[in-house]
């Protein structure tokens, strides 16, 4: 088991400098920040003052293991555009899109699994074909065009809820959070709803395949046999047995939602980590692009790693192969 | 259900068999089906040439649905802010939306097929390597890598596709890969291995066969997936120029007057993007679903 | 189904409450719906406009604008040149900073020297560009050294952003931001800001100008057009800027909200790349030439004359704009009352193309930006059908600003349009910057990415700036106007309106030609 643990982190860490190096060329190799941002009528010297300041005149090599080094050291460097400190810039947003995305993960969660068991449960009735069918309406409809027909709808011609943005804010466990009072919920509804929507087409599929396996298998038709209401068949048994998958999965999902939050912040004008890192593109913020990036690059190496170490505790077969 | 016929057409006619059971997918292969006819026929179709400068008249500018304009025929679906018939700028959006779809599914299929192939030739830790980055890949969001590629090469055609083939290919590589890897590990695949046989032979006469099916499944989720992603990045301000209108240009157009009661600008194009990509979707999941060899009958 | 309805109920009395609370501390509490926020509180960080016009709220600068943006008193009472290259500065007497310190030409010599260590990458060092050194003759006297005759100087000062000398030269983002440093004289007192987010001042009593009708002040930035006109429809805001034409020929019918219109100081203008051959040669009927039929003046007449400037703006700008025929509003200094409106002839510009010999046209890509300005992606296009009317074959290309920007100092354009305004609200800075040769000895024609060049022009240009008598600058501004509109160095096409819109009878205000949305020039109506 120590050797398994041992090769995966260092696979991890293997990874993690790849993918850094990856990153770090991609967005520095192509493209000269200093002509979006600098003022065209600066003079020449201001620029080559500025270039030398960002470190831009160094070689690439030498600016990636400057970059490195820093990171060890817990700094990514400083935003060009607010001369802040990465860290506390992308930090400082990481609260409205956590709220947003567990938001979102928990309607998923709420209505996918539900209807999922449901359209699993009766793959042949018409509910069933319904719901499969939004489920594919789910993930293949673009973020941003549900989201827009969501304000068109609720904001504007029915006036429910605010357009956009987020509600007022107060400190809970010690993150900035909007989810404490109403009126927070009225501006987290409608961005937490579009966002859910891709999960929730996945979670009703994933259940739904679950459900019509385990139906199917022999534990189920001898509960049966044994007398057993339906009720408790779908709860004992069938629930118990598509729970560790779909945990499993909604572990991964979690993050990939962090991430995806990126459409649904900017049509809502969310002030979230997407929001951010939309704003940084287009104003070609390298620091808070690559560190953004890398970030997100961690967050999947450290789920994988723990997905891949729960698994291997539960199944021995995983360990041998991955030694073998 | 059906009897197992060998021949290469018999297959196909169980393949259509199994397909047709369920309607909503043939309702919507219907759809896909008159979307790229419309698409393929958009200069006989439509009334106007939405690219020609000389056939748009100002004039006819945001005119509603139903109204006629200087062209004199009517413009059922109203027309944008240059005085562009809507319906022709959607016919003609498909066109340039599924040629970017398609484009991109290709070469995406191609490079990822090909990564996947030699993970799964090679194995041990050249194998382990690629999967581990590709996975990774996999677990960054596409529309993410595509904006950041896009902010990067400029835009236009070559580097939307571009940065589209660079978000998808890794779904092709994994497929693939795994298809393949099952494929490698059995005897006769060793054998031939440790003949002279040149190793390309090997490669595409039987491991790049077997991953034919599931990869055939992602390319049609991929096309629309592409087309999805592509109406993102022109929403995000990232597409193709007005004067070339692809789907997703045409509605971030109209957004703007989204709010002020000229729906049509934006809602028609939205409504044409909708259809085609659920349409391809659906059809991709019943595919993969008769695909399926665990399939239960 | 009932857990729902329930919820519901709770909702919507929340929202209720909401409003019903919005509304009782409206009176008191202005929140502005805004298109861009600033990158700092630290206002020498940048010279984006909307950074100055954020922190006019907390800073004052030496002098000031009128909506009109001609210069007034400031926290300099008055100006005048001692000699050919000394400005005196008479700084206002009584002046309290927020912490209660007094305003002293220190502060305004500390705020000068401090420009140049803050070297963002939108450096305020353009405004400063011309100042040699700054003495204190007295406590309230100020003398600014020039490296050589600076008639425009107090033009430059409308930007210069007064903070306290007791923040020491090492403040930097953080302190500001914090508020720390945020210590200026200005009508309001920093509360709280943080990137892309809510900015929050609050009155500041002993505010030299008088005391301010707000008690608290917030700006939402919200970017996205329609996100912010749904703003104020659904009360979250009492003003927005920025109203596209499309909502406002909609709000005039709406009862619930006021508009404000105003003329701008920002043109739509073409420029035609002149120089010796183009990025990308242009197609005379499907074949690549090398000759760059933009150098002859009668290909760019025959450009000019294909707009139809009244259309472009009933049309495309919905009524928002004017037709141009140069690059500032008439009232500005140097601005020409000479020069003709541009007329509009299909006939004449396809005569003009086959004199030139093109009778067939030719075929030649043309870029703008498409999120820029109001309506620039479709004046890109109106222009495109206007020109192909000619028997031009245009390809339209509207580019995000990111793409757009870096593409045109590169040089990779052959005809573009952008958009310009004139802040200053003076000639030297616009013709300077746009006709005169780019020549970076001088410091002039930065943004003349065009290749325009007339020894002419530059003589007369460089020779107004040295210029201390007024008349006679303005006449030698006047006449480089005429000659480089008349080469048509750039093409000017419209100028562009503005518009606000606040809830019915909320506020009162003169809408700026510089767009600025500035609390303190508005009042409650009632």
């Amino acid at each position: 088991m120590i050797g398994f643990l041992i090769q995966r982190v260092l696979q991890a860490v293997m990874v993690m400098i790849a993918m850094s190096v990856i990153v770090f060329l991609g967005v520095y190799a192509i493209g000269n920040p200093i002509d979006v941002m600098i003022d065209p009528a600066s003079s020449q010297a201001l620029r080559e003052a500025l270039i030398q300041r960002y470190g831009l005149d160094r070689s690439l090599i030498e600016q990636y293991f400057v970059f490195m080094n820093n990171m060890l050291h817990g700094d990514l460097g400083e935003s060009f555009i607010y001369r802040l400190p990465v860290i506390s810039l992308i930090w400082s947003r990481f609260p409205a899109t956590l709220e947003l995305a567990l938001t979102a993960m928990m309607i998923a969660t709420c209505l996918g699994i539900p209807l999922g068991l449901w359209a699993g449960y009766k793959p042949d009735s018409w509910s069933a074909k319904a719901i499969m069918a939004f489920s594919v309406l789910g993930f293949s409809v673009p973020t941003f065009w549900i989201g827009l027909l969501l304000i068109m709808t609720f904001a504007v011609e029915l006036g429910w809820l605010p357009s956009g943005g987020r509600g007022p804010v107060s400190n809970i466990l010690g993150l900035n959070l909007s989810i404490g009072s109403l009126e927070g919920w009225s501006y987290i509804i409608l961005p937490a709803f579009n966002l859910a929507l891709f999960k929730l087409g996945l979670l009703i599929r994933l259940t739904r395949a679950g459900t019509t396996e385990v139906m199917s298998s022999d534990y189920v038709r001898f509960a049966r046999a044994q007398g057993l209401s339906e009720g408790k068949v779908v709860g004992l048994h069938v629930l118990k047995n598509i729970s560790i998958p779909i945990v499993t999965v909604f572990g991964l999902e979690l993050g990939s939602t962090l991430a995806f939050a990126v459409v649904t912040e900017t049509v809502f004008n969310w002030p979230g980590m997407g929001k951010l890192i939309i704003d940084s593109i287009t104003v070609l913020d390298r620091p808070v692009m690559v560190a953004y990036l890398i970030l997100v690059v961690f967050l999947f190496v450290i789920i994988n790693l723990v997905v891949d170490l729960v698994y291997g505790q539960l199944d021995p077969r995983i360990r041998v192969k991955a030694a073998s | 259900m059906s009897a197992p016929v060998e021949t290469r057409w018999g297959r196909l006619a169980n393949f259509w068999a199994d397909f047709r059971q369920n309607p909503v997918a043939v309702a919507a292969l219907i759809v896909i089906v008159a979307v790229v006819l419309m698409a393929i026929f958009a200069p006989l179709v439509a009334p106007q040439d939405p690219y020609n400068q000389k056939a748009l008249d100002l004039f006819d500018a945001r005119l509603p649905p139903g109204e006629v304009g200087s062209g004199g025929y009517v413009h059922w679906l109203g027309t944008d802010a240059a005085g562009r018939d809507l319906f022709s700028a959607i016919l003609y959006g498909l066109r340039t939306s599924l040629i970017i779809g398609m484009m991109a599914g290709a070469f995406a299929l191609v490079l990822g097929a090909t990564v996947g192939l030699i993970a799964a030739y090679h194995g041990g830790r050249i194998e382990a390597l690629i999967m581990r980055v590709i996975d990774l890949q996999l677990s960054l969001p596409a529309i993410l890598l595509a904006l950041v590629l896009v902010a990067l090469l400029g835009q236009g055609l070559p580097q939307l596709v571009a940065a589209l083939v660079a978000a998808q290919y890794a779904y092709f590589a994994r497929t693939t890969h795994g298809a393949a890897s099952a494929e490698r590990r059995k005897d006769y695949i060793e054998a031939a291995l440790s003949t002279p046989l040149p190793a390309r032979k090997v490669l595409f006469r039987h491991l790049l066969p077997n991953a034919l099916p599931p990869l055939i499944v992602v390319a049609t989720v991929q096309v629309a997936n592409s087309i999805a992603l592509e109406a993102t990045l022109s929403f995000l301000g990232l597409g193709l120029p007005l004067t070339q209108p692809s789907l997703g240009s045409l509605i971030s157009n109209g957004f703007q007057f989204l709010l002020s009661g000229r729906y049509w600008i934006s809602i028609y194009p939205g409504i044409a993007l909708m259809l085609t990509v659920v349409a391809i979707n659906l059809v991709g999941d019943q595919v993969r679903h008769v695909l399926n060899p665990r399939r239960s009958r | 189904m009932k857990l729902n309805f329930k919820l519901g109920g709770a909702l919507a009395a929340a929202l209720l409450l909401g409003t019903a609370l919005g509304g009782a501390v409206s009176a008191q509490t202005l929140t502005m719906g805004v298109r861009a926020g600033p990158d700092s509180i630290d206002p020498h960080w940048s010279t984006l406009g909307s950074q100055a016009e954020t922190l006019r709220h907390v800073f004052d600068t030496l002098v000031m604008a009128d909506e009109n943006l001609q210069m007034k008193p400031g926290l300099a009472t008055s100006w005048k040149p001692v000699d050919d290259t000394t400005w005196e500065f008479k700084i206002r007497q009584g002046v309290k900073f927020h912490d209660g310190s007094e305003l002293t030409a220190e502060d305004v010599k500390f705020s000068i020297d401090r420009i140049p260590v803050v070297t963002g990458p939108m450096s305020m060092t353009i405004y400063t560009k011309q100042v040699k050194e700054t003495k204190v003759v007295d406590k309230y006297t100020l003398h600014v050294i020039t490296k050589a005759p600076a008639p425009t100087l107090p033009n430059d000062f409308i930007r210069l952003f007064v903070v306290s000398k007791s923040i020491g030269m090492e403040a930097r983002n953080e302190q500001f931001n914090s508020g720390k440093a945020a210590i200026g004289t200005g009508p309001y007192k920093f509360v709280s800001w943080e990137p892309k987010g809510d900015f929050v001042v609050e009155r500041f009593d002993g505010y030299w100008g008088g005391k301010q009708p707000w008690a608290k002040v917030i700006r939402k930035e919200i970017p996205n057009d329609p996100a912010r006109m749904a703003a104020l429809k659904s009360g979250q805001v009492d003003i927005v800027n920025y109203v596209p034409a499309t909502d406002y020929a909609a709000m005039q019918k709406d009862k619930s909200v006021d508009t404000f219109v105003a003329d701008t100081v920002y043109y739509f203008n073409l420029s035609p790349n002149v120089k010796e051959t183009l990025p990308k040669p242009v197609k005379v009927d499907g074949k690549e030439i090398t000759a760059n039929p933009l150098r002859d003046p009668r290909v760019r007449e025959a450009l000019d004359v294909a707009i139809d400037r009244k259309t472009l703006v009933r049309v495309v700008l919905e009524g928002l704009g004017r037709p141009a025929n140069q690059l500032m509003p008439l009232n500005f200094f140097g601005s020409s009352k000479n020069l003709p409106e541009r007329a509009f002839d299909v006939a004449k510009a396809k005569k003009l193309l086959a004199d030139a010999g093109y009778p067939n046209g030719f075929e030649i890509d043309f870029h703008c930006t498409n999120n820029r300005l109001p309506g620039d992606g479709a004046m890109c296009e109106a222009l495109s059908q206007m020109w192909a009317r000619a028997g031009l074959k245009v390809n339209a290309n509207a580019l995000n600003g990111t793409v757009f920007f870096p593409a045109q100092q590169k040089g990779e354009f052959s005809l573009w349009m952008s958009g310009w305004g004139t802040l200053t609200g003076e000639a030297s800075y616009t013709y300077g910057s746009l006709v005169h040769t780019a020549d970076p000895s001088v410091g002039l024609g930065a943004f003349n990415k065009q290749g325009y060049s007339n020894p002419e022009v530059d003589k007369l240009l460089q020779e107004g700036s040295r210029t201390m008598d007024d008349p006679k600058r303005r006449g030698l501004f006047e006449k480089a106007v005429e000659i480089s509109m008349n080469d048509r160095a750039l093409i000017p096409t419209v100028q562009l309106q503005t518009v606000w819109a606040a809830k019915k009878g909320a506020i009162t205000f003169a809408p700026r030609v510089d767009q600025e949305t500035l609390a303190y020039e508005m009042k409650p109506k009632s």
